[in-house]
């Protein structure tokens, strides 16, 4: 050992970089404290490999049976080898442990040392006995082994095993060095031959090798990883990323883990047979019943990412249960590979009672409906029909099922009915509202929001296109009305500058400028014209429900607008005059605490939809797996 | 630490055993490689360049382009070899295993991982293996970011999920086999999982990672959402909501078990983490890009772990949009990209504590990533930041551009214009050698191999 550290300071010595090279800490203190034993995992990092090694009395052995029943730390070496950083280090720690677990006879009779050699050509097995010989003062302490292989060809299947990629170095006219070029690293395996950590250098050390070694022992007890960390619930409200108040310098992070957003199944189809609350039967076409199967493929085809034309996009991903099955994180929606999408993607309860669909109204059934964003190039991206007809055939996590809810096999049809039997379901009402109004609890709301109620029935006019029937309530009149909003869109001049907020409480004023560098042209959107083609419709969009707002922020087909209280004062204040505003849309003059309850009675509108949130949490995500077919001959 | 020479090369075998090695990776340049990596501390034979497929550009696919970089190749300053990979990815990052025989390239978009054999080859490299399943895998992270070496096995940052396509993310470990092996979420309110939350911020935001494995430290930082980083720039900047959702937070971890154990507030997004290299430097720096802010995150005199602004970089009203940094190996000099400038600044580093700036020069209409050699005198530029992101119209310029430090200036010394040579949006760059696995160029009288010394 004297020679090798010798002949290795000369290379120390030559290190380019910094100008002093600290040596490796498993020559000395490990310089920091290590968490305790069995407080943190050790995954396993793939089996240990067998192989035909020679012990130092020549006799042939197996690697992988020296490795079973106890757990191994496994160095390969060679003994020629001069690198401080290299061999002698593995082969110093080794010594270490082994004086170490001299002390703790338990804990040394489980414990098994291993050195092997990679230069099979001068390491025979005569020559680490000799090695082993130079260890053998320690009393006690673990077993130590010190193996080599008969030949290159014994040797290599081992090495390519542990990834131990060795280069033979060469001098300057081209003869071998007799140095071995490698990566050392050095294994901890288990009783059970699984590997379980891999050191280099720079933290090989014998307190941190036996504190990994006391971590494996202590497996039989509890596991940490699975110790009830924390016993917060997934919120069922609102994105889980919550950044109310970002403006604010006093802002602070309220996050919750996704590993928290776990829910329970609900019976979905009770959901749609006996609506909640202040809703109307649920009307289904003659053509597409709704069974409990059918609703079953539906939600799992929701959920599944799949189905766009590149693997990332399932329906969910912009209606996201949380946020009221719209996107609270976005004003208008994004598309496969972050293709802009113009409108703001619109929650999904009660969408079973939607007609016209989509915000330009350009279509009447839920069953044709679901196909435009898994069409759209700038949705979900898929080429054809036929695509993804094909993909759901062929992926066996949905073999059998459409067979045996529809008769037959997934189609243009049944998908479509699949998705919309899904969506049927998704019926949330039962609001404070709808259990004053139409359950006969007085106290279900309270006086600001009878006021709201007043404001929105009377002096407001909201009524007028936000309707209430005698026995359930949609809040829409069906219709699309120009309000303005898209009208400023396409005609109103661009700001020169525009306030962003880059951290929370901090805003700059950007020139516009500097944005349009960086911006593509921005799509116009027409409304309702793009459909009808007459002038006359131009920005006119759909009378959105008002039921279960507080889930759904940004407002308005554009997101344009972010919270309830400015809708309120938006419509206050006329909307935003042009030639073709609604009529119904005029200045009100409210007070400010008629706006207030007219918010409060629009928050009233929420309905109980934490069952339906929590069954979507539940629901599989469909992501590309390794089994997946291929979904082209 | 030793050294070996093939004809020019020289080959840095840092904190790892033996007396030479094989590659390892991580987000940029030569001197922000893992320390668990061989560096390549003479002449570069190759840049391979992780390249986004454009559309109406070529074949539209991502790719990784190999360039020759050595001066004695008669190829020098030439693509040498494209590999598509079909379709497009929003590659980015990549990243080689600790001993440098494979290159994972990662995309964001697809949360594909390919694993690249530069070692059969070092100047034609093969696709070996895609990793399709990271997402279902890791249970739900998307978007894998940087690739970084540990013995044995890959460090990969997410910046997103499967959930909402925010800005919640995870950790995850592969084997260097390409098995998976654990998700480390980030630190959330409702689980610190016994981190610290120093201030006012834990949102659970991921983007680098780097190790100091003296100090058994691991750093991570945090930028956004698929859905951000996916949209169009001007769309993002103009949607409030969106705006948001950027990471405020780096986090340091118990590089050991895995474990966070304290949460600094660095508003603005902090991107690139650079550590020092030398032995009593124990601090990394990070750039915040929408705040253009240099961050320090240094161990105290109590050896507490602590985050300070130390440095403006540019006007930060005009938004200059810092993206991509690099550290000398001899921690005096940090190289900062600005991407909406499209300029490249050096600081003064020697007083980590005060950073100066000493130099500026513009690179192009924009820039992304800098990778420098292990001796700081060469440096090479790309343009690209992300699809959707790249400036528009004329100024949406794709290269590679090399430079040679001098001491006092950067000196053009060759360019590469990728829409011309139909190969599309140039990221980042990993630096390789024939020298790494003892092979001669093809074409080269000189095969001898020598020691250093």
């Amino acid at each position: 050992m004297k020679r090798i550290f010798a002949a290795a300071a000369v290379v120390l010595l030559s290190t380019l970089g910094a100008a002093h090279e600290p040596l490796p800490p498993g020559y000395g203190e490990l310089g920091y404290a290590l968490p305790a034993p069995g407080s943190y995992r050790l995954p396993p990092l793939g089996r240990a490999a067998d192989g035909e090694v020679l012990d130092t009395r020549g006799e042939t052995r197996s690697l992988g049976a020296l490795l079973d029943g106890r757990v191994t730390v496994l160095s390969f070496i060679y003994q020629s080898c001069h690198d401080t950083s290299g061999c002698p280090l593995a082969t110093t720690v080794l010594h270490r442990i082994r004086q170490d677990t001299a002390r703790e006879p338990e804990l040394a009779e489980r414990l098994r040392l291993i050195s092997l050699s990679f230069d099979p050509d001068r390491d025979t097995p005569e020559h680490m006995a000799h090695l082993a010989h130079n260890f053998r003062f320690v009393e006690g302490g673990s077993d130590w082994l010190f193996l080599t292989t008969a030949s290159q060809e014994k040797l290599q299947p081992i090495l390519d095993a542990y990834g131990q990629a060795m280069m033979r170095e060469r001098g300057p006219d081209g003869e071998e060095t007799g140095d071995l070029a490698h990566v050392l690293r050095v294994f901890l395996i288990d009783s059970e031959r699984r590997i379980r950590n891999i050191y280099s250098p720079s933290f090989l050390h014998p307190d941190l090798v036996l504190n990994d070694v006391r971590t494996l022992f202590a497996e039989a007890g509890p596991d940490p990883a699975h110790a009830p960390a924390h016993t917060a619930h997934a919120a069922t409200a609102g994105p889980g990323d919550d950044k109310t108040g970002y403006e604010r310098p006093d802002y602070r992070t309220r996050s919750l883990s996704l590993a928290v957003r776990r829910g329970r199944p609900m019976d979905l189809l009770a959901n749609l047979q006996d609506p909640p609350l202040g809703l109307p039967p649920v009307p289904v076409p003659a053509d597409a019943p709704v069974t409990q199967k059918t609703v079953a493929i539906g939600r799992k085809l929701f959920f599944d990412r799949r189905l766009s034309l590149n693997g990332t996009f399932s329906c969910a991903m912009c209606h996201i249960p949380e946020q009221g099955f719209a996107s609270n994180e976005l004003k208008t929606a994004v598309g496969i590979e972050g293709r802009t999408v113009r409108r703001n993607a619109p929650g999904l309860f009660n969408a079973a009672y939607s007609a016209p669909l989509f915000h330009d109204g350009r279509e009447t059934r839920l069953e044709h409906q679901v196909w435009e964003p898994l069409l759209a190039a700038n949705e979900m991206g898929n080429p054809s029909i036929a695509s993804v007809v094909e993909k759901v055939r062929r992926l066996p996590d949905y073999r059998g099922l459409f067979e045996d809810a529809f008769g037959r096999g997934p189609d243009m049809e049944t998908i479509g009915q699949a998705l919309a039997s899904y969506e049927r379901t998704l019926n949330c009402g039962d609001s404070p509202f709808d259990r004053w109004y139409y359950g006969g609890e007085p106290s279900a709301i309270g006086d600001a929001v009878e006021r709201g109620f007043a404001v929105f029935m009377g002096k407001g006019g909201c009524v007028g296109c936000h309707l209430i029937g005698p026995e359930h309530a949609l809040f829409t009149d069906g219709r699309l009305h120009n309000t303005g909003i898209g009208y400023a869109a396409s005609m109103a001049r661009e700001p020169t500058t525009r306030r962003i907020q880059v951290a929370p409480g901090v805003a700059l004023d950007v020139a516009a400028a500097l944005i349009g560098k960086v911006s593509e042209a921005p799509p116009s959107d027409l409304g309702r014209y793009e459909i009808t083609r007459d002038p006359d419709d131009r920005w006119k969009y759909k009378t959105p429900g008002l039921r279960n707002l507080t889930l759904t922020a940004p407002y308005m087909h554009d997101g344009s607008i972010a919270t309830l209280a400015e809708v309120v004062a938006f419509y206050d204040g006329g909307g935003v005059e042009n030639p073709l505003l609604d009529p119904s849309i005029r200045r009100l003059d409210l007070s400010a605490r008629e706006q207030t309850d007219l918010v409060a009675f629009l928050e009233a509108l929420t309905g109980r939809c934490d069952d339906l949130v929590a069954d979507a949490f539940a629901a599989p995500v469909g992501d590309a797996s390794a089994d997946d077919p291929p979904w082209w001959e | 630490m030793t050294t070996l020479r093939l004809a020019s090369a020289f080959i840095l075998s840092a904190g790892l055993a033996g007396p030479a090695l094989l590659p390892g990776t991580a987000a940029a340049d030569e001197t922000c490689m893992s320390p668990y990596m061989t560096k390549i501390s003479g002449q570069e034979d190759f840049v391979y360049v992780w390249t986004l497929g454009m559309d109406g550009v070529g074949d539209e696919q991502d790719k990784l382009v190999t360039v020759a970089v050595n001066p004695s190749s008669p190829d020098y300053g030439k693509v040498v070899h494209t590999l598509s990979v079909g379709g497009r990815n929003e590659a980015h990052h990549a990243g080689f295993t600790d001993d440098r025989r494979w290159l994972w390239g990662a995309g964001l978009d697809t949360s594909k991982i390919y694993v690249f054999d530069v070692h059969s080859d070092a100047g034609q490299p093969k696709l070996h293996k895609v990793i399709e399943d990271f997402v279902a895998a890791s249970g739900g992270v998307v978007g894998p970011h940087t690739a970084y070496a540990l013995p044995g096995r890959m460090m990969l940052t997410g910046l997103s999920n499967n959930k909402d396509h925010g800005g919640r993310t995870a950790l995850v470990e592969y084997t260097n086999e390409g098995e998976y092996v654990a998700t480390h979420w980030m630190p959330t309110d409702d689980n610190l999982q016994g981190a610290e939350k120093t201030g006012q911020y834990a949102d659970g935001y991921g983007y680098d990672v780097r190790v100091l494995p003296r100090r058994n430290l691991m750093i991570t930082s945090s930028f956004t959402g698929w859905s951000n980083y996916m949209m169009d720039f001007g769309k993002m900047l103009k949607d409030e909501e969106a705006m948001k959702r950027f990471g405020n937070t780096v986090v340091v971890w118990d590089l050991h078990s895995r474990k966070p154990e304290k949460v600094f507030d660095v508003p603005g997004a902090p991107l690139e983490i650079r550590c020092a290299w030398g032995p009593e430097n124990n601090y990394c720096f990070t750039s915040t890009a929408l705040t253009s802010k240099l961050w320090l995150i240094y161990a105290d005199e109590r050896d507490d772990w602590q985050a300070k602004e130390v440095a403006t970089i540019g006007d930060p009203s005009q938004v200059p949009l810092p993206v991509d940094i690099s550290i000398s190996a001899d921690d005096r000099l940090l190289w900062v990209d600005t991407f909406m400038d499209g300029k490249t600044r050096l600081f003064d580093v020697s007083d980590p504590f005060h950073p100066k700036q000493i130099y500026e020069r513009e690179i192009g209409k924009q820039i992304n990533m800098v990778s420098q050699s292990w001796d700081g005198k060469r440096l090479y530029f790309t343009s690209s930041l992300l699809a959707n992101w790249d400036k528009k119209g004329e100024d949406d310029e794709q290269y590679l551009k090399a430079f040679e430090w001098n001491g006092q200036a950067l000196e053009p010394t060759f360019a590469i214009d990728f829409i011309a040579e139909k190969l599309g949006r140039p990221h980042i760059m990993r630096f390789g050698s024939y020298a790494l696995y003892g092979q001669a160029p093809a074409a080269s009288a000189t095969t001898e191999l020598a020691r250093r010394d």
